[in-house]
């Protein structure tokens, strides 16, 4: 029982976290196209601004990864 | 990059001007532009103003005429252009253009006709064709048949997707003509109702002022086609149509053949009027007094020592070539990125963000070095490694000399796969699971697919995060020192401190410290975060901390590498397991279906991966971006900046 809902919390740290990033990058993604189409040379800009949002699904990551260190090993 | 300022005799400026545009070893300024030399404008200026002019329109015309070849200057063997002013003969050069302009002329003009006819006749045909169907009867009756009969035709277009303009219409056709009119519909495109309307003959006039008032847009037939039946109309039109594309062709083909017995002459001659028109312009920007002229110019320092004995040349009179002071943060410093010939292939990726300023460090190196280390992490597979290395030499010879970013991109590609074969015996992978089930445990540190991998891969990465984001923070302190940036010092100091403490306790924390280490490492953090508070001024007790919990974030960022990594590699195990389910040859399908797709997400998610931690986490505290790439005078705008 204790098992699975370390194994729950892990799964909802990490999706919940990746649902936030795709939110957050589906607009910037969308931003970031229309900024490409009028000025390519931007685009190396436009994939930082994308890219920024997904260091909320990496912390996401940290959490499932120290649930699962530090409670599943108790 | 070095400042310098050439000094000569008057008389020899041409010849100066005509050698730097020869070795293209210099990118001249204006030199009348800096207040500081105090140069007043050569006195030809004026002549030399008229004579450019007249070449940049010479120049125009011949781009013109060759555009109508319809063959791109790149499909050309190269033509070097004699770079000696004056040496075009204009006069020859303008009456070979007037000669041939006529014809070409009157091919364009007949070209532009076609295009728009091609890209016409369809709205009329679409609506008439949808129309005819409702009036069968009169549809195949010609003009002179309607009106023998007493009836006159006008087909109409309404920009309008709703019927209110349409009921109004029928209306006030009601009021003028009672019932002797017919008004068929239909909708056209999604934005249009097409109108066919049928009326008395006698009455053409009043039904025409009828529909300049309520602002129909009324659609005359092309003459060609007036006095047809709708049908015929619809026919011919659809013939025209077919026919066009052909006529089209053949008058592409009239016009390269106009061009083409002067192609060859009119390139060269192009090369050369523009070669002209940049000295001219360079010679308008030069400074001068009764004897001497100034040019002023960027060249690169490793440069200077040849670009002064090339100037040493009795033909051209005594020269002096004359280092300037100037200020290496100014934005108008242009820039030559020269790196060693490894890291060459990675400038296009930190160009790929930002040029960076001239004052600013060039982490082209570090990120040669770095880049491919974290693809390989990420990667880890020697199976995977060695596909994507194959794959990627291939794509290096295929493109070396044809694409140079396709070319670079491989290169970066072959170091990084290079390094995913060394990670993949580091983590004992070979197409996931499959090499330690058929050869055993052969990792030389920890095989990644274990239970027990998840903390070693964890901290792994952190390590490499906070070894590059140090890194990164230590050259922006040096940055902010040779920038006398008193606010950066304190800035990349403070977070410094601050990361150096917490790293401390964590090492701490892990047993890796002594005892005593505990007081220093927390006084680091408080005097960093004291320290970059006292940079931001008053908003530094909010602006502060937030900027070092960004930098924590910079490096808990680096997880990435063992998440990206562990998703790979359970991506390969699961390939592995279905491949054991069912029959053979299935397996063996499942198993090269999930594999290729684990390959190509290898290939694009790491490099993506490890181009976020540069661009975000790395060049975030140090990179100055802005900069103006090199142009050096006598190269054409469409070459890459030369690295000597």
């Amino acid at each position: 029982m204790q098992l699975g809902l370390i194994a729950l919390g892990s799964g909802l740290a990490v999706g919940l976290a990746a649902l936030a990033t795709g939110l957050a990058q589906a607009r910037i993604g969308a931003a970031a196209m229309g900024v490409i189409a009028e000025k390519p040379e931007m685009t190396g800009r436009a994939i930082l601004l994308v890219a920024i949002p997904e260091t909320l699904v990496i912390l996401g990551f940290a959490v499932a990864a120290m649930n699962i260190l530090l409670l599943g090993k108790g | 990059m070095a400042k310098v300022q050439v000094l000569g005799r008057r008389r020899h400026l041409d010849a100066v001007l005509e050698r730097l545009y020869g070795t293209q070893r210099v990118e001249l300024v204006d030199a009348r532009a800096d207040p500081e030399l105090g140069l007043a404008p050569a006195d030809g200026a004026a002549g030399h103003v008229e004579r450019q002019a007249e070449l940049e329109a010479l120049a125009a015309r011949l781009d013109a005429a060759l555009e109508l070849s319809g063959t791109p200057a790149e499909a050309h063997p190269q033509l070097v252009p004699d770079p000696v002013p004056g040496s075009v003969d204009v006069a020859a050069l303008v009456a070979t253009l007037d000669a041939a302009a006529p014809r070409l002329a009157e091919l364009a003009t007949r070209l532009d006709a076609l295009a728009d006819e091609r890209a016409l006749l369809p709205r009329y045909a679409d609506p008439l064709e949808q129309l005819a169907p409702l009036i069968p009867e009169l549809a195949g009756l010609d003009d002179d048949e309607l009106r023998q009969i007493g009836l006159d035709t006008l087909a109409l277009v309404l920009d309008t997707t709703g019927e209110t303009l349409l009921t109004t219409l029928r209306e006030e056709l009601q009021a003028l003509l009672g019932s002797r009119f017919e008004l068929v519909w239909t909708r056209v495109g999604q934005d249009a109702i097409g109108c066919l309307l049928i009326f008395p003959h006698r009455e053409i006039e009043h039904v025409h002022r009828l529909l300049g008032h309520e602002y129909v847009r009324h659609l005359p037939l092309p003459s060609a086609y007036e006095g047809l039946s709708l049908h015929g109309a619809i026919a011919a039109m659809r013939r025209r149509i077919e026919a066009l594309p052909g006529e089209i062709e053949a008058t592409h083909r009239e016009l390269a053949s106009a061009v083409g017995p002067h192609e060859r002459d009119w390139r060269t001659a192009l090369g050369g009027v523009r070669a002209e028109v940049e000295q001219l312009a360079a010679a308008c920007g030069a400074g001068v007094t009764e004897h001497t002229f100034a040019l002023v110019a960027w060249v690169p320092r490793p440069q200077l020592g040849r670009l002064r004995v090339e100037l040493a040349d009795p033909a051209l009179g005594p020269v002096v070539v004359e280092e300037l002071e100037f200020e290496r943060r100014d934005a108008r410093v242009p820039v030559l990125m020269h790196n060693a010939r490894p890291a060459r292939p990675f400038a296009f990726l930190t160009r790929f963000l930002d040029t960076p300023r001239a004052s600013s460090v060039d982490p082209t190196g570090l990120m040669a070095i770095f880049l491919p280390l974290m693809f390989g992490v990420m990667v880890g597979d020697i199976v995977y490694g060695a596909v994507l290395l194959g794959a990627s030499l291939y794509l290096r010879r295929r493109f070396s000399g044809r694409s140079p970013v396709v070319a670079d991109l491989a290169s970066v590609l072959v170091i990084g796969s290079v390094w995913a074969i060394a990670f993949g015996f580091v983590f004992g992978e070979a197409l996931g699971n499959l090499g330690k089930d058929v050869f055993g445990d052969f990792s030389l540190w920890v095989y990644r697919g274990g239970a027990d991998a998840l903390e070693p891969l964890l901290l792994f990465a952190l390590a490499i995060g906070a070894a590059h984001v140090l890194l990164g923070v230590l050259l922006g302190l040096w940055q902010a020192r040779c920038d006398r940036d008193r606010h950066g010092l304190m800035d990349r100091g403070g977070t410094l401190l601050f990361l150096c403490g917490m790293f401390a306790i964590a090492a701490y924390a892990g047993g890796m410290l002594p005892d005593g280490s505990m007081t220093p490492a927390v006084a680091a953090m408080v005097v960093g975060l004291a320290v970059a508070m006292a940079a931001h001024g008053t908003l530094g007790i909010m602006m502060g901390p937030l900027e070092l919990l960004g930098a924590v974030g910079n490096v808990l960022s680096y997880l990435r590498l063992a998440a990206v990594g562990l998703a790979s590699v359970y991506l390969a195990i699961v390939a592995n397991e279905l491949a054991t389910v069912g029959p053979l040859w299935l397996g063996i399908i499942v198993a090269a279906f999930f594999h290729t797709l684990n390959l190509a997400l290898a290939a694009f998610s790491p490099l993506i991966q490890s181009l976020r931690l540069h661009y975000v986490e790395f060049f975030s505290k140090f990179f100055v971006g802005g900069g103006r790439d090199f142009r050096p005078f006598g190269a054409r705008p469409h070459d890459a900046p030369q690295t000597p």
